[in-house]
């Protein structure tokens, strides 16, 4: 990674079968991509499922895999949503220790607060809580929370959703 | 031959009803056969026995081979000179993973080809039965697409989708894996009709006139030193013809890239020559003092450019390819388009006024190449002072085809002196691997190349390193009385070794030296002509000879020792700075 490299927000429509996620994330390896996220779930169309991939490059490196992206006969779209106005939402669950004092307690509120957390349960034996919101925002509840006894995190990945119609790396007609 | 089980079941029948039961190995024959398919190299085994089983019922000619890497390179070079989808088959485990070398050759150089697999039953897949691999895997990342056939109902659907997606846009390989099981149950599923296929994925280029052709053209007319770098997507678009046209027009000089010769006649006056790492030196040269670069179907790899921050410094870049994600890729572009380079060349042809001859630019060419001819090996004329040098054997052999004969050549040494020096004059006739770089596929793709274009004499170069890769085939050739010529050009070494050792690691050789059998002998033991040849004398008559043979043939030409291929362009160097040498 140099200085160049920018967070990528992708967003794919694919093919619903087997071999489609490993083909795709065939390609980012052999060109050395670290995928940060990759999520994928099916559509409202049957047979179509959508990924939203992170990855960090440098713009141009980044465009000419999108393009090679698209190539794949699997793909039917590719937009690449980093400078386009989005909706971007991550899922974490997060389990903490009982808190000791004062300040885990308000440190628990907080990160909620931010990241609109919920409070699965509060059990003798650790608090679980669910963040749902922008990865930023997931990024500055957590860093409340360590130190106050964070001990165990799941997270889900980004998802993302233009807020307008975008443009396409390339058109399958 | 028996005639088709179920003739209904074309392309163009009614795609909707149902056909009369058969087994998914009939199905698949079918669909190979409706797709237009002839010829298949393959091997058999126990998975794709059900195949075997009902091959006899269908006119298709399956061949042989002694090696699956041997079906795959020979269904490329069936590919690359007839145009069509080459077929290669093999079985489940070590015959599927055999084809991928070949897979991986194809893919680099955009060759269309359908390689079909069989697998354990569907009962089995994933729990390590005999001869069980996971091939779709294994094959992802050197295909264009690989897919498991998991329901006789979708065999013929398959099929057609393979051959779709193997020759339409950037061509490529396509594997099918089908469980055994799949081969033998019965199925009533038609074969689609062109509407019924399923592909919304795949790229189908934009055809028809290029807008972006206006620019290029007000390019052109802008330029005082254009060229023009033609690659093997010229070949592949079947547009040779409009590249010579728009060169005529536009009096543009045309360089070639390794698997772009034969876009033209070499003999043609506009036609330079092949540039990148062994290219000619005048050629690399044009490229690097030219104003305007028009690379049209090419990738501008790393053979090709060299060091890329001193490529073409003089020159705005102009890219032509059909796959956008080409642009950009290795050379910024400032002009890219994305299109077929027939329709591009249409689209120029169109745009362009008949320009006068750019005599400024040519004299300075001509002066290169004049330094460039006489400075190479060839132009020293090693053979006249009685050594045997390989780029005498390939202009002879050139020579005794009327440079018309189709030749595949293997990778390292020979390949660059084949390309140099045979003086090419028509599409389709140069087949090599270009991108991968492939030791051992000269003798099977030319074994491929003589079956698919039999009206075209056919040879192989190769070193006797390549030689030996693949030699085996040699019982293919002789069982199948495919009538390949076998050039070895042999120096006992691993001569592009050797040399890198000699030039690059101050002659520090390690494993250049190569044992290899008595090829006379060889060939004795094969029940096929071998000739040898030790002198510059000698070659005349071994060609004849060969020549003369009615099936395969080989040559044994013992090479002057440690002769290098020059100019060569080092490693991470540009073309500015190549290395000339005389011997």
């Amino acid at each position: 990674m140099t200085d160049a490299d920018v967070r990528h927000v992708v967003s794919a429509l694919v093919v619903d079968k087997p071999g489609t996620l490993n083909r795709v994330a065939s390609l980012l390896r052999a060109r050395s991509f670290n995928i940060e996220s990759l999520t994928v779930g099916t559509t409202h169309e049957p047979g179509r499922s959508r990924m939203t991939i992170v990855i960090r490059g440098d713009d141009a490196h980044t465009h000419q895999v999108l393009a090679q992206l698209n190539r794949l006969i699997e793909v039917l779209e590719v937009v690449d949503l980093t400078d386009a106005s989005r909706f971007e939402l991550e899922l974490a669950l997060v389990e903490c220790s009982v808190p000791a004092d004062a300040a885990a307690r308000r440190a628990i509120k907080d990160a909620m607060a931010t990241a609109g957390g919920e409070l699965l349960t509060a059990g003798p034996d650790g608090w679980r809580l669910r963040l749902a919101a922008a990865p930023a925002q997931i990024e500055i509840a957590l860093a409340a929370l360590r130190g106050h006894g964070l001990r165990n995190l799941v997270r889900a990945g980004s998802v993302a959703m233009a807020a307008s119609t975008p443009s396409q790396i390339g058109e399958k007609p | 031959m028996a005639s088709l089980p179920i003739p209904a079941a074309q392309p163009g029948g009614d795609p909707g009803s149902e056909v009369a039961p058969r087994i998914g190995a009939r199905a698949l024959c079918e669909g190979l056969v409706a797709r237009g398919v002839t010829t298949i190299f393959g091997y058999p085994g126990g998975t794709v026995l059900p195949i075997y089983d009902v091959l006899r019922e269908f006119p298709l000619r399956h061949i042989l081979v002694r090696h699956e890497q041997g079906a795959a390179h020979a269904a490329d070079g069936f590919s690359r000179v007839t145009g069509e989808v080459g077929v290669a088959m093999a079985t489940s485990g070590p015959g599927a993973i055999n084809l991928i070398t070949g897979l991986a050759t194809a893919m680099m150089d955009s060759v269309p080809m359908v390689a079909i697999t069989g697998n354990v039953p569907r009962a089995l897949l994933g729990r390590d039965a005999f001869q069980e691999t996971d091939i779709v895997g294994i094959a992802l990342p050197v295909t264009k697409y690989a897919a498991l056939v998991t329901d006789p109902d979708e065999v013929p659907l398959a099929i057609a989708e393979a051959f779709e997606i193997a020759s339409t846009g950037r061509p490529g390989p396509v594997l099918l894996d089908f469980p055994k099981d799949v081969l033998q149950i019965e199925t009533s599923a038609p074969h689609p009709g062109p509407g019924d296929l399923r592909l919304p994925g795949l790229l189908r280029p934009v055809r028809g006139d290029v807008p972006e052709a206006d620019e290029l053209a007000e390019m052109i007319a802008a330029a005082e030193r254009p060229l023009i770098l033609a690659g093997h997507g010229v070949q592949i678009a079947g547009a040779t013809e409009l590249l010579r046209e728009v060169a005529e027009r536009s009096e543009i000089p045309v360089a070639h890239t390794l698997l772009g010769i034969g876009n033209m006649d070499e003999t043609h006056r506009l036609s330079l020559g092949y540039a990148g790492m062994h290219g000619w030196m005048h050629v690399n040269k044009a490229i690097q003092h030219c104003d305007l670069l028009i690379g049209i179907g090419m990738r501008y790899d790393d053979r090709i450019t060299g060091k890329t921050s001193t490529f073409a410094p003089r020159a705005r870049i102009v890219h032509v390819d059909v796959d956008r994600s080409e642009i950009g890729k290795n050379v910024r572009a400032d002009l890219g388009i994305v299109a077929d380079a027939g329709d591009l060349l249409a689209a120029l042809g169109r745009r362009l006024p008949q320009s006068p001859r750019r005599d400024a630019w040519w004299a300075e060419l001509e002066a290169w190449r004049e330094v460039s001819l006489q400075r190479s090996w060839h132009g020293s004329g090693a053979w006249r002072q009685g050594r045997l040098s390989a780029d005498y054997v390939v202009e002879q052999i050139g020579e005794a085809t009327g440079h018309t004969a189709t030749l595949a050549s293997d990778v390292g040494q020979n390949q660059m002196w084949a390309a140099r020096y045979f003086g090419f004059r028509r599409p389709f006739a140069h087949v090599s691997s270009g991108g991968l770089g492939t030791m051992g596929y000269g003798v099977p793709a030319a074994m491929g190349a003589a079956v698919g274009r039999p009206e075209h004499e056919t040879w192989a170069i190769t070193g006797d390193g390549g030689f030996q890769m693949t030699m085996q085939e040699l019982a293919t050739l002789v069982a199948e009385q495919i009538p390949v010529k076998i050039a070895v050009l042999n120096n006992h070494k691993l001569g592009m070794i050797r040399q890198w050792q000699e030039i690059i690691y101050e002659g520090n050789f390690h494993s250049a030296e190569l044992f290899g059998p008595d090829l006379v002998r060889l060939c004795e033991a094969y029940g096929m002509p071998g000739f040898r040849a030790t002198t510059p004398e000698e070659v005349v008559d071994c060609i004849a000879a060969a020549r003369a043979a009615p099936g395969p043939a080989l040559i044994d030409f013992q090479l002057d020792d440690a002769q290098n291929v020059y100019p060569m362009m080092l490693p991470g160097k540009g073309l500015s700075d190549m290395v000339e040498g005389g011997s």
